[in-house]
């Protein structure tokens, strides 16, 4: 099997990032912040996979981000989850080769 | 318009200590420099679950790939370990370690800008009543002053630190006098203006340094608009 492309690379990475918010969630008094922060980066990073869509993904960039959603679904805390909402996106456009 | 020393309480002893700690200078020191991806690892890693280094090198091809410059290399190796050895400390002490780090690093930043650099220092205005906690930060050079509060990331972004930076702002002013103010956030722009934009204190007379632009501090003020 082929390397999947930066649309199919992106499109993996925020199912690991829904699950991460729903995690986040959970803080009752954090809810409209985690729902308008989870929106202001999957806007940003749909901008990439609609920008790249067709390109192949690199091996290295692809082992980045299953190693990034490894780290994220292993965060039980929902604290912790919020200040990954953050981190997340950053991490994988850098991988992208992208500015946050 | 003048600074004054915090007076210590239990909290700040306690806060000492960690200030103090070998392993936050050294943190500051390896921040300082080299590119913002080091930042982002550092932020990721202070955060994180895993304590194994080959998966953090596995996220970060740009810094540890067969590609990446042996210089960044080197202090990205660097930035890893000692990001490991703050996430190992436990919850609480990681949480602490995090804060007198960003601290750390502003002052670093700002030292090579000028050398009149205090922590955790008040400023007290004519007929106006002190604030019970100092600012993380100050320039105290005359006519430049500068205010600048510290935070890990974005969700450390509240009404009263808000309401504090701009207090300084605007009673310097009534004074005829000019005090920047501004906050230091170890997080993207993106997220703090996330955070900002539920916040209704004011905010646009602040400035904001983020983890893409805290390395500016080194030769000019914070930057960055708290709101867009």
């Amino acid at each position: 099997m082929g390397s999947p492309t930066i649309q199919e690379l992106i499109a993996r990475a925020l199912t690991a990032y829904a699950d991460l918010a729903e995690v986040a969630g959970s803080v009752e008094e954090e809810w409209s912040y985690v729902d308008d922060l989870r929106t202001a980066w999957v806007a940003r990073l749909d901008a990439v996979a609609g920008a790249r869509a067709d390109e192949a993904a690199d091996p290295a960039v692809v082992d980045a981000v299953e190693a990034l959603s490894t780290e994220v679904a292993a965060i039980s805390d929902p604290h912790r989850a919020i200040d990954w909402l953050s981190t997340f996106p950053q991490v994988a456009l850098l991988a992208l080769g992208e500015s946050t | 318009m003048r600074f004054q020393d915090a007076a210590p309480d239990a909290r700040a002893v306690v806060y000492q200590n960690i200030q103090a700690d070998p392993l936050v200078a050294r943190a500051a020191e390896l921040l300082a420099d080299g590119p913002g991806a080091v930042r982002i690892l550092a932020r990721a890693v202070m955060n994180g679950e895993s304590v194994e280094p080959e998966r953090w090198r596995t996220m970060f091809p740009g810094l540890f790939g067969p590609g990446a410059d042996a210089a960044d290399r080197e202090r990205a190796e660097a930035v890893l370990d000692v990001s490991l050895r703050v996430a190992d400390r436990g919850e609480q002490a990681r949480s602490q370690f995090r804060g007198a780090i960003v601290e750390a690093l502003t002052e670093l930043l700002l030292r090579r800008r000028t050398p009149d650099v205090r922590r955790e220092r008040r400023v007290l205005f004519d007929g106006v009543r002190a604030q019970v906690h100092p600012y993380d930060v100050t320039v105290e050079t005359v006519g430049a002053a500068e205010v600048l509060d510290c935070k890990w990331g974005a969700r450390g972004i509240n009404g009263e630190v808000l309401l504090q930076l701009d207090d300084a702002r605007t009673h310097a002013e009534a004074e005829g006098a000019r005090v920047r103010v501004a906050l230091v956030v170890f997080d993207a722009y993106r997220s703090c203006l996330v955070r900002l934009a539920r916040e209704t204190a004011p905010a646009d007379g602040t400035r904001l340094a983020t983890i893409e632009t805290i390395g500016d501090l080194a030769t000019r003020p914070a930057a960055l608009r708290a709101r867009r």
